[in-house]
């Protein structure tokens, strides 16, 4: 049929004359970024980012237009007055236990050319520790007592209670917002939608425009007090699927891709490209199989079946967790000792993690009576009833999935019987808030600071949805915690404590792997805020 | 002779129909058997070193990410996969029949009445009828599963059966059969059903492909079938990340639904003539 | 005729309204929270739950919110996106123009093509190409979009680099460049997801043109012009052509809706900002006012289509009666 082969070669040469414009433009701006991402970024502006818009993408796009006080250390370590860098403030000193003093530098000037200034600090946390606007930022700086501006350049922190996370708290959480911009606008977020809609900073990027579901341009800050940015533009496009993105990126139509994510087929296709390399970046992801101790509708009564501390061990002693990682993550993931991210400082110097062993885990169930009887290869109790389980996992993760299918027959090998039940993401997580689940998938996005620890694994924690418990571990934590240095030997006797208990079996710290074109040439990627040393790179080719 | 022995006895006749009857049966033998003989497609014998192996003599399609052999996944999944399309189908083209041809000869208030009904049926996203099945059911029985897939899947073909009546009612054989007296009843299926007869084999044949899928992205839900089990739709969904690495993953299951489709038409192509009141 | 369409669009009106009202009610029905989005990204403070739910009214009965949700689209607001912090207007604004554009091109492929190419077959039933033809638009329909989607990115974009793999515009081109060279630049991005949404669904349109076709062409009257001595190309398309277009025509009502709202897996694959990915990430995140925005438009175009298929018969066919 000569003449469906005309129509295909027609389409494909009115294609090939409408696709030239585009591609010389390319070539003609060899000083700017093309990132493509996942997220959309809908409201990047301190303390607009609260609920649904507390995401990564509004604060990867506000940590280029908007500083901190001081940035966290590459060491990530949130104890203590050391691991910081100078941002905004110059320097920063204690007057007491109490007290911290920041002197702002003197260059520091907004996009629109007025100096920063110490009434910018105050009005911003004010507002972030108003309730009413914002009551994430508000709770996780509930410490400080106040805040309050020395003349232009210098501002003093006032603590309610002496702990190692002070500068921590007083410069992680909110990036400054320009007060003289702000301060008439009244404290309603409708109020700001014409500054959320073209934001103004201090940072080595401002704002240029937004095609609402395709991407967001920003332009270098020739101005920036720290140095000229080396890239002159950066383009942050947005496509949802990981698929698009990576085509994206091999079509040379992205330059940069952060956590391209598992299976290892899409590392595989990436690695394989000459024109990309590979970045790994610690994540703050952790991945566990979380025991529910409670029976599932019944939270009052024990579980049946996990609630009985040799049975949970017994199930992370039958998972050769290495081999789950080296299948799903590649080299781009390890055991954790704890439920402790690769992003986590506590994680240096902990204790390794046990290895699988059927043997041991056999014997276990044995022990507490968990036998074949009817020859069928499961385990069974006095009663008959079977040793089966109901494994709780979010459909939208390829990874998790595949790693649910392994563990699966994993725990089979020694009798266990799991029975997977996917479900979509918002499904999961009514069901797992609710503990509707025997054991769940969990994925957890942790803190930079190991205090957050608390929040699951802790006895009242709001997110122990699992009735874990063990007063114990809970006081060490505390201990930890208001140590006022940075104290890893207290910080892993209660990882050990937990893994004692053994609540979860804590499967894998992930690694981000982000690929970025080779024709940059220096390239740094900073964990918790992946592109906040970008205008530090030198633009390309140079 | 029984009209439905007498027209599958004609379409078995034709070549086209004795083809497709073959395949089919060929598919359907290798599901039903295939599996007997083949080894466990749950069974991952070697996660790291034998994953995504390219078809060879020990494997004959290949090995998954997970190194479960590919030909046992497909002739497994062929089981749920056959079942769920050929029921699901049947039941949605006889309601879609049945509906159009009430509302398109009848007419009237049983017509506006039944075609708001699609409307607003069709108005409403399948998603949001499954997501409520959710709420009801942790895990659906196959049965329901077939059934729900049946009854939300008919309004498509219910529109087209009534448009199709609607003009046929005008034709001058039927009017001439309504002035000779005949009842409605055999009106409808004398007359009316046999010149349907080609737009709802065409629904019922590309109503295959669409269910076999529909079912593999339901389970991404949760209303699918349970995770180890293999089917042909979430085959091709699983195989998705390895388009480029392990190819063989998806072009086999997607082998059997072309194949499948490829022959229900063959055979729904010679069927339509067999049931042709005035003959090909 | 004239009071047939006014009791008809009454229908239309009243179809509408009870199905947006269906709606509603299944999406609260429906299991899943709202805000378990965020839940799954981070840690959260009780008292930052509890002042979302506040925001979006969703500590409030369902009655409550069903009239809030009333009065605001009477007054022409559909709310704030709870996910995308946006009005769910500005959002459907904006995606409305690339849904269009991409349903459109590809209408018109599918059409065009599909109902020439049924007739062919048709024609010529049983002959070599109308096999062919049948083996080639089954396979095409039985791909999964996705994957016929990936494919054709990775040889016209990836290795040909012939065309872009995905997104509708070039973000390095500037703003205020001449209209042509944007033009282009959006018709090159439009190429691949316009051909792979043809591929997957112009089975549909062949096969029921090609089966209705052949019904008319056994018809006494068709036998009556051929002796007649008509000729052939006249006896198809101006006596038998005509009498075949039911079908299509109600399938036509039945993909524009569908090709609006119903293009998910291409939209994805090709990272194109239409309302079809945009009312899929809605209803999975129970984005509440999204969804109901998206499905308000999508509600919409099917009672409409349904109303223009009717239309579009007594036009065709002035025998058909309305009773």
């Amino acid at each position: 049929m000569p003449w469906t082969a005309h129509l295909v070669l027609a389409a494909a040469v009115a294609g090939v004359v409408a696709a030239r414009p585009p591609c010389a433009v390319a070539q003609q701006e060899p000083s700017s970024i093309v990132i493509v991402t996942g997220q959309q970024a809908t409201l990047p502006v301190p303390t607009l980012m609260e609920g649904p818009q507390a995401t990564l993408a509004n604060n990867e796009i506000s940590d280029h237009l908007f500083l901190r006080l001081a940035a966290i250390g590459p060491e990530l370590v949130t104890s203590g007055d050391r691991g910081f860098q100078p941002q905004l403030a110059r320097s920063w000193s204690r007057r007491d236990s109490l007290t911290l003093v920041f002197e702002l530098d003197p260059r520091a000037r907004w996009h629109d050319g007025a100096p920063v200034t110490a009434r910018d600090v105050t009005f911003t946390l004010k507002r972030a520790q108003d309730r009413s606007i914002a009551p994430r930022l508000a709770s996780v700086t509930a410490r400080i007592a106040r805040v309050e501006a020395e003349g232009d350049r210098r501002v003093v922190f006032r603590f309610r209670e002496v702990y190692s996370e002070q500068l921590y708290d007083a410069t992680f959480h909110v990036p400054i917002l320009p007060a003289h911009l702000l301060d008439g606008l009244g404290p309603s977020s409708s109020a700001w939608s014409a500054f959320a809609g073209r934001p103004v900073g201090s940072g080595p990027y401002r704002w240029v425009r937004r095609e609402e579901g395709q991407f967001i341009e920003l332009a270098a800050n020739h101005d920036f007090f720290l140095g000229r940015p080396g890239i002159e533009r950066v383009i942050v496009r947005v496509a949802v699927s990981s698929d698009a993105r990576i085509n994206l990126l091999l079509a040379g139509e992205a330059d940069a891709m952060d956590n391209i994510p598992p299976p290892t087929t899409n590392l595989a296709r990436v690695e394989a490209a000459p024109s990309l390399r590979l970045v790994p970046v610690p994540s703050n992801i952790l991945g566990y199989l979380l025991f529910n101790q409670r029976e599932p509708g019944h939270r009052d009564r024990p579980h049946p079946i996990l609630a009985d501390r040799d049975v949970r061990r017994a199930l992370i002693m039958a998972l050769d967790r290495d081999l789950l990682i080296r299948a799903v993550l590649g080299p781009y993931g390890h055991v954790p000792f704890g439920p402790v991210s690769s992003q986590l400082w506590i994680r240096h110097g902990a204790p390794r993690h046990s290895r699988q062993d059927q043997s041991t885990a056999r014997r276990l169930l044995a022990g507490r009576g968990w036998v074949d009887r009817n020859g069928d290869g499961i385990r069974e109790n006095r009663d008959g009833a079977p040793l089966s389980l109901r494994l709780l996992v979010s459909s939208s993760s390829v990874a998790r999935g595949q790693m649910a299918a392994i563990i699966q027959e994993q725990v089979r090998q020694v009798g266990v019987h799991v029975d997977v039940v996917r479900v979509e993401p918002a499904v999961w997580i009514e069901r797992r808030t609710s503990g509707d689940f025997d054991i769940d998938f969990s994925s957890a996005n942790l803190d930079p600071s190991p205090s957050g620890l608390a929040y699951s694994w802790s006895c009242g924690g709001p997110g122990n949805v699992g009735g874990y418990c063990d007063p114990g571990a809970d006081s060490l934590l505390q201990l930890a915690t208001a140590s006022p240095k940075a104290d890893r030997g207290l910080w892993h006797s209660f990882l050990r404590r937990v893994e004692e208990n053994s609540p979860a079996a804590f499967l894998y710290a992930q690694t981000f792997v982000f690929a970025v074109n080779r024709r940059f040439r220096e390239v740094s990627i900073r964990p918790v805020s992946s592109w906040s040393a970008l205008w530090r790179w030198p633009p390309p080719g140079s | 002779m029984n009209p439905v022995v007498d027209a599958l006895a004609r379409s078995w006749r034709d070549p086209r129909g004795r083809a497709g009857a073959i395949m089919l049966g060929a598919i359907a033998a290798g599901a039903a058997v295939g599996p007997i003989f083949l080894p466990d497609p749950l069974a991952q014998p070697c996660v790291l070193e034998c994953r995504n192996l390219a078809p060879s003599w020990a494997h004959p399609f290949g090995t998954d990410d997970l190194s479960r052999d590919i030909l046992s996944r497909v002739a497994t999944g062929g089981r749920i996969s056959l079942a769920v399309a050929t029921l699901a189908v049947g039941l949605s083209v006889t309601l879609g029949a049945a509906m159009g041809l009430v509302a398109g000869y009848w007419g009237g208030t049983v017509d506006a009445g039944l075609m708001r009904l699609v409307d607003a049926a069709l108005a409403i996203p399948r998603l949001f009828l499954l997501l409520l099945v959710l709420a009801v059911w942790d895990q659906v029985p196959m049965p329901v599963l077939i059934v729900l897939i049946g009854v939300t899947g008919w309004f498509g073909t219910g529109r087209l059966v009534r448009g199709e009546a609607l003009r046929l009612r005008e034709e001058s054989y039927v009017r001439a059969a309504e002035a000779l007296g005949a009842n409605r009843r055999r009106i409808i299926f004398r007359h009316l059903l046999p010149n349907t007869a080609g737009p709802l084999l065409v629904a019922a044949t590309l109503g295959v492909g669409d269910v076999i899928l529909l079912e593999a992205g339901l389970s991404f839900l949760g209303l699918g079938v349970p995770l180890p089990t293999p089917s042909w739709g979430g085959m091709i969904l699983d195989a998705k990340s390895l388009l480029f690495t392990a190819p063989w993953a998806g072009i086999f299951p997607g082998l059997a639904i072309v194949m499948t489709v490829l022959s229900a038409n063959l055979f729904g192509d010679a069927l339509r003539d067999a049931v042709d009141p005035r003959g090909a | 005729m004239t009071a047939w369409l006014a009791r008809r669009i009454t229908q239309a009106v009243v179809t509408f309204g009870v199905a947006v009202a269906l709606m509603f009610v299944l999406m609260r029905l429906a299991p899943g929270d709202p805000l378990s989005r965020m839940q799954e990204d981070r840690m959260m403070d009780p008292a930052e739950i509890a002042k979302t739910r506040a925001i979006f009214k969703l500590d409030q009965p369902i009655h409550r919110q069903f009239a809030a949700f009333v009065k605001g689209v009477l007054r022409g607001d559909l709310g704030l996106s709870i996910e995308h912090g946006l009005p769910v207007n500005t959002l459907l604004a904006s995606r409305i123009g690339p849904t269009l554009l991409l349903g459109g091109a590809t209408i018109l492929l599918n059409f065009t093509l599909g109902l020439w190419l049924g007739v062919r077959q048709a024609v010529r039933r049983g002959s070599r190409e109308d096999r062919t033809l049948t083996a080639l638009s089954l396979a095409g329909y039985a791909t999964p979009s996705f994957w016929l989607g990936l494919v054709l990115a990775w040889l016209v974009g990836i290795k040909l680099h012939w065309l872009p793999v995905a997104g509708m515009q070039s973000p390095l081109l500037a703003p205020d460049a001449p209209w042509l060279a944007r033009a282009a630049d959006i018709g090159a991005h439009l190429v691949l997801p316009a051909l792979t949404l043809s591929i997957v669904t112009i089975a549909g349109t062949m096969r029921y043109q090609r089966a209705a076709l052949l019904e008319v062409l056994r018809l006494p009257y068709i036998g009556t012009a051929r002796a007649k001595g008509i000729p052939e190309r006249a006896v198809i398309w101006r006596h038998a052509w005509r009498n075949a277009l039911f079908p299509v025509i109600t399938l036509f009502g039945l993909w524009l809706p569908l090709l609006v709202t119903g293009a998910v897996f291409v939209e994805m694959v090709f990272a194109w900002p239409g309302l079809g990915s945009l009312a899929a990430g809605a209803a999975l995140g129970r984005d509440y006012p999204l969804v109901m925005g998206t499905a308000l438009l999508a509600a919409g175009l099917v009672v409409t289509a349904s109303l223009l298929t009717d239309v579009a018969y007594a036009l065709l066919d002035p025998r058909v009666r309305y009773t």
